[in-house]
């Protein structure tokens, strides 16, 4: 929890580095569902892509975030890894990214939570029932069943943001002088953006979840986000 | 609006990128210069993706009489193709997708394969790329653009490029796989060709070159080995840029030692027993030696260093050089085409290097092999310095010369090739040196990896990878898949 008030403010709220952006616009344009495109496929692409992408970002502060004690997203704020005995317990944030990044990927290779293999339009084949097996109660709709993903395929996507946010808020509280040494900070702050754009068009965080960076969301909220529609 | 407080305070600090290890700062360019490249497609997919839907709302208003269901299943079809799209760029094809059916190539970071994928039975070429030895010397760049303009390109003269994807340790294109072998390979069998034949291949050769200039790029590396010849015996340029060719022939620092070389006094002729001692006195009356030189030739192709036979002199010695050394490039194969060996060939690679740059008194056309005066004519204007070379001002002037009479230009695709590869079947490798292969010893970088790969010492780093931003396939690739019946 950020203790409120009588802090230092954090490096990625101070001007220059909070105003800079690799793209100008609100990024309605690159996250908004295409016309007559499917649902479960746009947020899954997207999810696959956020994560390729946040991966470099990390791999980038590797040697720097080797040393973090622990998993911290500012003063007052630890992140807890919950074990396989359901118990919460602190990791040195090397170890707890880590882990993060390799559960996703394992999620993000699992045919039975995303699948790549069936096309879309084949109609009901052995395939689709291997793809989503609860397809056949009758019935019931969810986010994504057109195209074969599982009927806990939102919860799914949620829970890969949440990590993701969890990384973003790490990157930002602890590594973003390394970002400014290495003239990356344009580049993060597009990407946070575009993120929270996209999370906030397919309602992929929790609000609760946010508070590690909500000053900067609020500062993109009256800037970034405002901006004109996104060409060029 | 007040303006928040937040915007009151600034702090600079004075960056200092020098204290983070080199491997740090090149994640970090490596970084900036993905994230640059997934907006900018991103933008692009998304105006690509609105042109296509605006195409097809033109194409259901300009019929009155269909009906508003029919036009509904075809809106559909269109999500159904879209969704298929998004699906692909996140498939992560993998190399045991496809089952080998025979090496039939071998290059010096890799090897090309006719294979065929598991899962629908359908054939590719796939060549394989060692990673490590791309990146050793800031290919980066360079990879990026070329491979754009492969995946870009639409056109019949350049091998269709599908899909790319890696692993730890190689970079994976699937390409179609073109049947009839490479020009070279064709020459080891015919000797040489007759005028008519030649003018076939050197005017489908304008065409495919003038097409890569079009794109804006400059092939660099045309040689007999990436002049791939089709199914029906039209030629297509095999991919470059990621080809180790653009590797060897682009590389300074090995230029300069050549030069170094060249420029000593008297460098001692190697005395070593080789078939390709006075190769430039090869004689129409000494075709085994020829061959023989050839095959030699093939396998340093197959060579880290590769053969500078076909590079223009202006690439060795300037540091700029134009669309132009393409068509030096052209009159180098038109003379191997008519003679029976390149130019400038000699038993080592800095002889070459020094008969190209005095090509002036180098370039000699054997007295006993007739050529047509417009034959010797063209290779004269093609072999000849960038400012005077006929084609710096466009491949019009190419078509134009009077070696070219009688050529139509717009059909030649369309004509009848002088060879047609008779095939038994949709894998018959008649038309590649698979035997000799075989033979080839993997290059020396290949061979160290294959080394270290069965230690079991090669295994990725956890979640490092140093892959490309090769996921660029774009909607055309993708719809041209879809019409030859997809991946
Ligand atoms: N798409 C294809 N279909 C059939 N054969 C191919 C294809 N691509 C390459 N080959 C064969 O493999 C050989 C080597 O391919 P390529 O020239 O692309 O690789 P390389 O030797 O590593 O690169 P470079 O020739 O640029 O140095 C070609 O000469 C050709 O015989």
């Amino acid at each position: 929890r950020p203790i409120p008030g009588g802090v230092a403010r954090p490096l990625f709220m101070c001007k220059p580095y909070i105003n800079a952006h690799l793209l100008k616009g609100n990024f309605k344009t690159i996250v908004v569902l295409p016309k007559h495109v499917d649902r479960g496929e746009w947020i899954a692409l997207n999810t696959f892509e956020f994560y390729e992408y946040i991966k470099l970002f990390y791999n980038t502060c590797r040697e720097f975030c080797e040393k973090c004690p622990t998993m911290s997203a500012g003063p007052g704020t630890d992140y807890f890894w919950l074990g396989t005995d359901r118990k919460p317990r602190p990791l040195p944030a090397y170890t707890y990214i880590e882990y993060v990044l390799t559960w996703i990927n394992n999620r993000l290779t699992d045919e039975s939570v995303f699948p790549t293999r069936t096309p879309h339009g084949v109609t009901a084949g052995p395939t689709q029932i291997i793809a989503s097996p609860q397809g056949m109660q009758g019935g019931q709709t969810w986010l994504g069943k057109e195209a074969g993903f599982p009927p806990t395929f939102l919860s799914n996507c949620q829970a890969i943001f949440k990590q993701m946010f969890r990384i973003f808020a790490h990157i930002y509280h602890t590594h973003f002088v390394n970002i400014v040494h290495l003239s990356l900070e344009a580049h993060l702050n597009s990407f946070f953006a575009h993120f929270i754009a996209f999370s906030r068009e397919f309602d992929l965080l929790d609000s609760r979840d946010l508070d590690p960076l909500r000053p900067l969301i609020a500062f993109d909220d009256k800037g970034v986000f405002q901006g004109p529609k996104h060409a060029s | 609006l007040g303006s928040t407080k937040f915007d009151e305070e600034e702090t600079r600090i004075s960056r200092d990128p020098g204290q983070y290890q080199p491997v740090t700062r090149e994640r970090a360019t490596a970084t900036k210069l993905k994230v640059e490249l997934f907006y900018k497609q991103n933008v692009q997919h998304a105006l690509e993706r609105n042109q296509r839907r605006n195409d097809l709302e033109n194409r259901l208003a300009s019929e009155p009489r269909m009906s508003e269901e029919r036009k509904n299943l075809q809106r559909i079809n269109f999500g159904t193709q879209e969704s298929n799209f998004l699906r692909l760029r996140r498939t992560r094809m993998v190399a045991e997708d496809f089952h080998t059916i025979k090496v039939i190539g071998k290059g010096a970071f890799g090897e090309v394969r006719l294979v065929q994928k598991k899962d629908n039975g359908k054939i590719y070429a796939m060549k394989t790329l060692l990673k490590s030895e791309m990146f050793k010397k800031d290919q980066l760049a360079h990879v990026k653009a070329e491979r754009d303009v492969l995946a870009e390109s639409d056109s019949p003269w350049v091998v269709n490029l599908f899909y790319s994807f890696q692993d730890a340790i190689y970079l994976y294109l699937i390409m179609e796989f073109l049947p009839g072998g490479d020009l070279m390979t064709m020459l080891i069998k015919y000797e040489v060709f007759s005028e008519d034949v030649t003018r076939f291949y050197m005017a489908e050769c304008v065409l495919a070159i003038e097409a890569v200039h079009k794109l804006g790029f400059i092939h660099r590396d045309i040689k007999p080995d990436n002049i791939l010849i089709d199914i029906n015996g039209h030629i297509k340029l095999s991919d470059f840029g990621l080809s180790t060719g653009f590797h060897k022939t682009h590389d300074q620092a090995y230029y300069q030692k050549l030069l170094e070389k060249a420029q000593a006094p008297s460098a001692p002729k190697s005395d070593r027993n080789s078939v390709m001692v006075d190769a430039i006195h090869l004689t129409i009356s000494n075709r085994n030696q020829v061959n023989t030189w050839r095959k030699s030739r093939r396998v340093m192709a197959y060579s880290t260093v590769g053969t500078p036979d076909y590079i223009a002199p202006e690439i060795f010695i300037h540091q700029g050089y134009g669309q132009e050394c393409d068509w030096w490039s052209l009159g180098t194969i038109m003379f191997e085409c008519l003679i029976g060996w390149p130019p400038f060939c000699a038993e080592e690679a800095h002889e070459t290097y020094r008969k190209i740059v005095n090509w002036q008194e180098s370039l000699y056309f054997p007295e006993e092999i007739h050529l047509s005066p417009e034959a010797e004519d063209l290779i004269r204007r093609l072999i000849t310095s960038a400012d005077q070379r006929l084609g710096r001002g466009g491949a019009e002037e190419i078509k134009r010369h009077p070696f070219f009479h009688g050529v139509d230009w717009n059909t030649l695709r369309q004509v009848d090739a002088p060879f047609k590869p008779q095939l038994k079947s949709m894998t018959d490798t008649t038309y590649f040196p698979t035997d000799d292969l075989e033979n080839v010893p993997d290059a020396p970088a290949v061979a160290a990896m294959r080394a270290a790969q069965a230690q079991g010492n090669m295994q990725p780093g956890p979640g490092e990878e140093t892959g490309l931003p090769f996921i660029g396939y774009t909607y055309k690739r993708f719809d041209q898949l879809n019409r030859q019946g997809g991946i």
